[in-house]
């Protein structure tokens, strides 16, 4: 393999992982700049996401369906929770989201492990994605350059969707200034239950998107939830553009790292972290706390 | 038994059974009662669910037959939860409260390891069927524990022998980064080099690792024609299905220590080409072990898995032991286990007294498709003589 071939395909697997790491990071972010709150439950709402995504597949054999149910699905039962549970805590202080949201991760594991059993189960692809690509003669997977096709699509209707659409200057809006927005004549909780709704459905929609690399299983969630806040604090809690940086830069790095330092895999991540933090304790793109 | 099984047995049954219970008191039969703690639930909580039914399995069997020496089978099953002090103080319940003397179970090794330093004190005599860890029949050896089932170093020893005779030249290694991958790829480095090959070189990725894209690459720009892989769970299933989407299957023949029907049905085509030794599977040939995978269709629906049947020829190894004996008092029942000799699913197997191993021959499995089947079967392709595969007394070695 030549290393031109060898560079090219490294940056695909990278991007490849990005876009995984940024529908986490994003949605993380997402509920975190709105409602300041720390959702622990985001990598139960991933693996719901794989299991949803399961399910479609094996009833419908339709993957594309499964691209649409398995967000829906969680996104809104993350609306829900949001609605019945978590808005009846606003005012309290920090600690109880942490516990309410770590009970929920329990509890999805749980409920998860009653309705699909604790065996590991396979989510295929459909044809067309199965197959591979030569690039510059070296196979490449291409299932691989969807996910990092759908990581730049995702991102870029995410961005314009806050940018340009009212709901997305809402919540632009009620991130910056909640009351001024209240007093403005929105209602605010709307707001809220519609993003930690749609934050949900990204990491459920990254969840489908993740199982056929990884098969859906009980250990997807607390292994997330570990990427997906080193991201978000790499980026800056709560900035958009940050967990796209964040999810790129650890995704490339762990790739070249792996690569070149096998041993050290695991702790070059850690050490963006850590330096960001020293340097920058906001996060790049985050409010100086 | 189901109702469906056969009728010119269950008719003899139906006498057996029908004979006055009053006659059976009369002997004094009392049941054979057997301890069983078994991890259910926690990290062997899959294995020890198998284990659970192949003995049940037996149990029923036997006892629609009319037991073992006349004397029905009770099983006393307990959760460890795969914690060796918990295994410890289910086994004392199982043999102070219940009365066992005679101890199944024990999923873990460590589980093992706590618990057979005080089968003597109960008296007790403990038959596994899962344990890999040499050391139970090496330097940590106590008379009445006896191992039917194929140990760890076996299985790799099995892995060794078909290296020599198959035509791969340069190797290359995967492992999960912890004491078992690292223990493992370094028997099998030893192997590779014993052999006169080359061993390329080794990688080891975190427990927990989601994107196997590097280390594919790696195996790929290697050159090696072989990768042995020590990797299971979750993080198998991943490398698996991945390293299908690369195709690597075609430029490198995968091999692995253990094959398992689990990550076969988690990952489906993507372990088709797979190489690894099988302690058991269901395609072994042999009628007694068609017949053992008939009878288990008809009661659970579907095929027998690794530990299932392991767990059944343990529990045939005791009752011929019981036979044999005419006992289950410890003094009686250890010499005859002994020299006990059984041909079961795995074809002939005997105990060996020296150090409690069960000799049995090695085998070696490829996955594939097979017409009709919804999950890619485990095949086999090669089969060692048991002289071979079988240690050395008290060893974890070789030493050819």
């Amino acid at each position: 393999m030549d290393f031109f071939a060898f560079l090219v395909t490294q940056c695909l697997n990278a991007l490849s992982q990005a876009a995984l790491l940024f529908f986490l990071g994003c949605g993380l972010t997402l509920i975190f700049g709105i409602m300041r709150i720390v959702n622990f439950a985001h990598g139960a709402f991933f693996m719901l996401g794989a299991y949803v995504g399961y399910s479609t597949v094996h009833w419908t054999g339709n993957f594309w369906l499964a691209l649409i149910v398995a967000p829906v699905a969680v996104g809104g039962f993350g609306a829900a929770f949001e609605l019945g549970i978590l808005r009846r805590l606003y005012g309290r202080d920090g600690h109880a989201f942490l516990m309410v949201t770590f009970g929920l991760t329990l509890i999805m594991g749980e409920v998860i492990r009653l309705v699909w059993g604790v065996e590991a189960l396979q989510v295929k692809p459909p044809e067309s994605l199965s197959d591979i690509v030569f690039i510059l003669d070296e196979p490449f997977p291409v299932y691989r350059l969807f996910l990092a096709g759908a990581g730049i699509v995702v991102a870029v209707v995410i961005w314009q969707f806050l940018e340009r659409t009212r709901l997305g200057l809402l919540i632009r809006a009620t991130s910056q200034n909640a009351e001024m927005v209240y007093a403005l004549g929105t209602d605010v909780a709307l707001v809220r239950s519609a993003v930690f709704g749609i934050g949900c459905g990204l990491a459920g929609i990254g969840g489908v998107m993740a199982a056929p690399l990884v098969t859906a299983s009980l250990g997807m969630a607390p292994n997330a939830v570990i990427d997906t806040f080193v991201i978000v604090i790499i980026g800056g809690m709560g900035s958009f553009l940050g967990s796209l940086i964040g999810a790129v830069l650890v995704a490339f790095v762990q790739v070249f790292g792996t690569y070149y330092f096998p041993d050290f895999a695991m702790a070059f991540m850690y050490l963006i972290m850590l330096t960001v933090l020293v340097v920058r304790p906001g996060g790049l793109l985050g409010k100086e706390a | 038994m189901t109702g469906t099984s056969g009728l010119s047995r269950r008719s003899i049954l139906g006498a057996t059974l029908a004979t006055p219970v009053v006659l059976r008191h009369a002997r004094g039969d009392e049941p054979i009662k057997i301890g069983m703690p078994v991890a259910l639930t926690g990290p062997g909580g899959e294995i020890g669910a198998q284990m659970r039914r192949g003995a049940e399995y037996w149990a029923k069997t036997v006892n629609a037959k009319g037991g073992v020496l006349g004397r029905q089978i009770q099983l006393f099953v307990q959760d460890t939860a795969g914690d060796p002090a918990s295994a410890v103080r289910k086994a004392q319940d199982v043999v102070e409260r219940d009365g066992c003397r005679l101890l199944f179970g024990m999923t873990l090794s460590s589980e093992a390891l706590a618990v057979v330093p005080k089968l003597a004190e109960w008296n007790a005599i403990f038959m596994s069927s899962d344990n890999g860890d040499g050391r139970l029949t090496g330097e940590s050896f106590v008379p009445n524990f006896f191992r039917a089932n194929t140990s760890g170093p076996m299985g790799t020893r099995a892995v060794s022998l078909y290296l020599r005779q198959a035509g791969f030249k340069n190797f290359y290694a995967l492992g999960m980064d912890y004491a078992w991958g690292h223990n493992s790829i370094g028997v099998f480095k030893d192997e590779v080099k014993k052999s006169g090959k080359n061993f390329i070189a080794d990688i080891y990725s975190p427990i927990g690792t989601k994107d196997y894209s590097t280390y594919i690459t790696k195996i790929r720009q290697s050159g090696a024609d072989a990768c042995f892989l020590v990797l299971q769970g979750d993080d198998n299933n991943a490398f698996l299905a991945q390293a299908k989407q690369y195709r690597l299957g075609d430029k490198v023949q995968l091999l692995t220590e253990i094959v398992d029907l689990n990550s076969i049905h988690a990952v489906g085509e993507a372990a088709i080409g797979l190489i690894g030794s099988s302690r058991y599977t269901f395609t072994f040939p042999g009628d007694a072990n068609a017949e053992f995978v008939a009878g288990w269709k008809k009661e659970y629906g579907n095929v027998p898995d690794v530990f299932e049947g392991e767990q059944w020829q343990a529990c045939l190894m005791l009752q011929a032991g019981i036979e044999k004996a005419g006992s289950i008092d410890a003094d009686k029942l250890r010499p005859a286990l002994e020299t006990v000799e059984i041909d079961s699913i795995k074809g002939k197997v005997t105990m060996r007294a020296c150090d409690h191993q069960a000799v049995q021959r090695g085998f070696m499995v490829k996955v594939v498709h097979k017409d009709g089947a919804p999950d890619p079967v485990p095949d086999l392709i090669a089969t060692f003589p048991a002289d071979q595969v079988t240690p050395a007394c008290r060893q974890m070695t070789y030493d050819s």
